[in-house]
């Protein structure tokens, strides 16, 4: 089996677009799931009996099927509802959606792992509800819940390479389909994988330095 | 609606059947695969511990669907002529045993060294402190750990429909295609997921309880 | 070397990377002796402790139990790490006890007890299980012999721990601040079952911050500080009759937080 380098250099543009698209779809998808995570579970945190039932559902339903049929049931099936998506944009809202949902159960541990003393605290400073929330909790929780952030940054990379599923013309589908038609599959699916793996350690090099960074602000 | 019910039945019982055989193929072999590769890990040898940190960190470096398609299109190129079957099933399995080698490290790294100690001064040799001492301890310590692998499985399962394999989600697309009804079929299709998933995670946290009697953490 | 000792430290020495713990301690554990080792924390008291039962390796000088090396293996003035069935082996007459218990949290308090003696000693399950339950009724502990250790309060954690030790019935026991991790209240009922075993003649090492035990069950006293032994003696001599600056200091810091009614 002969590695032949051409047929990469020829493709390059058509490649380069599919890294962009992979990476814009996964920060935009990572992030939007992000802060749909945090209103969910801060949303979680001080809400009802029945506001919990109902974002525990959603976690549950989210985090229960595979990404590929909710993307299937949002792509294909949301003309049936009157939901007609382009590609991109279904794929954007499928990860975001499906991101959030493991974005809640991070934060809402983020949540548990302050004590209620630190709250008591809060309260007998004269600190108020959202003061409290957003000088003392939100920070203490995001250096808590880093590393596991950073897994999830890092679990969103690897999940971009399924959109191809849905004809996203990202680099999974670039890659698959220069090697179905030129039947370079070694080629193109080895580099293919050797991009997810340098964007994959590239962002856990930068969670490890993040977490080194903020380390020091944890009681042990 | 009711005969798009009976028309999808038959085709998802085979869906179903195929995507649980393959759960449990995976987690099985994928669980030996991960015993072999977190003892390398831990052992003493120093060729073997790079040679499984490698393995180790390009199986979960790579997307899994980046795995199905090499092992699809690549096996055979070099002369490894494998069903798509076989080929996604120990794809799955070589991918979810670098997790499951992880989380067999980290229970065994769980265990307080005191009580490895204790064991020595009670006179228990190398063997016997495994066999007695770690394992029944790591295998409870990791249980829920493994309990989610085993379901990141059911649903990692679904995308081998990509590389050709009949399962739940290549049945639902088939039915989709056939009656041109794809939201109910995905919903029903999404439906039977959460239905495995969630018997495997109650399941489990029976077993679990079962496995820690008398314990109180 | 007289036939009475069971463990002799000779001229021990002991770095952890650039720190040197042990300094060259001379030390000889005596038959139906009880020694008690203080010290401030970091004097390397603990180390030497674990160091007898080779838990923890050391550099240079001996340690000999019942007139074996620990540890290592002497050949043509070479000196080579023994094999662990080796060492097992030289220490199988060693009891030892943990700060922390190290009972195994899977394992019901009888088990814990008993299984080494299955595994380990050779004993059929009858004949272990008797023992075991023998051991844990020493320390008081018959009936609850089938609960984890997760359902037992500290104090009888250490009891199981000291039971574990017990019942291979070993020639000396190594106490390793058997008691510092136990609520003040709790702490009593430990001491109590180690106060019945010096009764009956069991040879003891104990580590402990508990001065009181230590003058009143001892039968000599070794003050460590700063990886040497800077004061031996019984406990009369130790604690009253020293005029070792260091050592002074260190009890008037215990005395002087024990006293609470001055008149």
């Amino acid at each position: 089996m002969m590695f032949d380098y051409t047929i990469l250099t020829s493709n390059w543009r058509e490649i380069f677009d599919g890294i962009c698209l992979s990476l814009e779809l996964w920060l935009g998808g990572s992030l939007l799931g992000l802060v749909l995570g945090l209103a969910l579970a801060t949303v979680h945190h001080y809400g009802d009996f029945i506001v919990r039932a109902l974002i525990a559902a959603y976690v549950g339903i989210f985090r229960g099927t595979p990404l590929l049929i909710q993307l299937f049931v949002l792509y294909y099936g949301g003309p049936s509802f009157g939901l007609v998506l382009s590609p991109v944009a279904a794929g954007l809202i499928g990860l975001t959606i499906y991101g959030s949902a493991q974005f809640v159960e991070i934060f809402r541990a983020g949540f548990a792992a302050i004590g209620p003393g630190q709250i008591e605290a809060a309260k007998m400073s004269g600190l108020g509800a959202m003061q409290t929330l957003w000088h003392i909790q939100i920070p203490q929780m995001l250096l808590i819940i880093l590393p596991s952030l950073v897994n999830m940054m890092v679990i969103m990379t690897k999940e971009t390479a399924i959109l191809s599923v849905i004809s996203i013309p990202e680099l999974t589908a670039v890659m698959s389909g220069i090697g179905a038609s030129t039947y370079a599959f070694a080629e193109t699916l080895f580099a293919l994988a050797a991009f997810y793996w340098v964007l994959l350690e590239g962002v856990s090099a930068v969670g490890r330095l993040a977490e080194n960074r903020v380390s020091r602000y944890l009681a042990k | 609606m009711t005969s798009l019910m009976a028309e999808m039945f038959p085709v998802f019982t085979v869906g179903v059947r195929s995507t649980i055989l393959f759960s449990i193929g995976s987690v099985g072999l994928g669980f030996c695969v991960g015993v072999l590769i977190c003892a390398m890990r831990l052992g003493r040898s120093r060729s073997l511990y790079v040679l499984s940190s490698f393995y180790v960190s390009a199986m979960r470096g790579m997307p899994l669907f980046v795995q199905l398609l090499i092992a699809y299109y690549c096996l055979p190129l070099v002369g490894f002529n494998v069903s798509p079957e076989v080929s996604a099933l120990l794809t799955l399995a070589a991918c979810t045993g670098a997790y499951q080698a992880e989380i067999l490290r980290g229970g065994f790294l769980g265990i307080p060294p005191g009580q490895i100690e204790a064991a020595r001064m009670s006179g228990l040799n190398s063997w016997q402190i495994l066999r007695h001492i770690q394992v029944p301890q790591a295998v409870r310590l990791t249980f829920p750990s493994l309990l989610n692998e085993a379901v990141a499985m059911v649903k990692a399962s679904s995308l081998i429909s990509a590389v050709g394999v009949l399962e739940l989600t290549r049945a639902a697309q088939n039915i989709a295609a056939s009656t041109y009804r794809p939201l109910p079929v995905y919903l029903t299709a999404g439906a039977i997921y959460l239905v495995i998933t969630v018997g495997v995670s109650v399941a489990g946290a029976i077993l679990e309880r079962r496995l820690r009697v008398g314990q109180a953490s | 070397m007289s036939t009475q000792t069971i463990i002799d430290v000779i001229g021990l020495t002991k770095s952890f990377g650039a720190m040197e713990v042990l300094k060259g301690i001379t030390l000889s554990l005596e038959r139906s002796q009880v020694t008690c080792i203080i010290g401030p924390s970091g004097s390397g008291k603990s180390t030497l402790l674990r160091c007898m039962a080779f838990l923890e390796t050391y550099d240079s000088g001996r340690v000999e139990i019942e007139g074996r090396l620990l540890g290592y293996v002497e050949k043509n003035g070479k000196r080579r790490m023994a094999k662990p069935s080796e060492t097992a082996s030289v220490r199988r007459n060693v009891g030892f006890v943990f700060q922390h218990f190290n009972l195994w949290p899977h394992m019901t308090a009888l088990e814990n007890v008993a299984k080494p003696l299955w595994l380990a000693a050779g004993c059929d399950k009858v004949e272990a299980r008797s023992r075991g339950m023998a051991a844990l009724d020493r320390v008081g502990l018959r009936e609850k012999a089938d609960l984890y250790p997760a359902q037992l309060s500290g104090g009888q954690q250490q009891r199981v721990g000291i039971a574990r030790t017990l019942a291979k019935e070993p020639h000396i026991i190594l106490f390793d601040e058997p008691t510092s991790a136990l609520d003040p209240e709790i702490v009593g009922e430990v001491l109590q079952v180690m106060r019945s075993l010096a009764d009956d003649g069991m040879t003891m090492a104990v580590v402990t911050h508990e001065m009181g035990f230590a003058a009143q069950v001892a039968d000599r006293v070794a003050f460590i500080d700063e990886g040497v032994i800077s004061a031996v003696g019984s406990p009369q001599d130790v604690f009253k009759n020293t005029d070792n600056p260091r050592l002074n200091r260190f009890l008037k810091n215990f005395f002087d937080r024990n006293v609470f009614w001055t008149n």
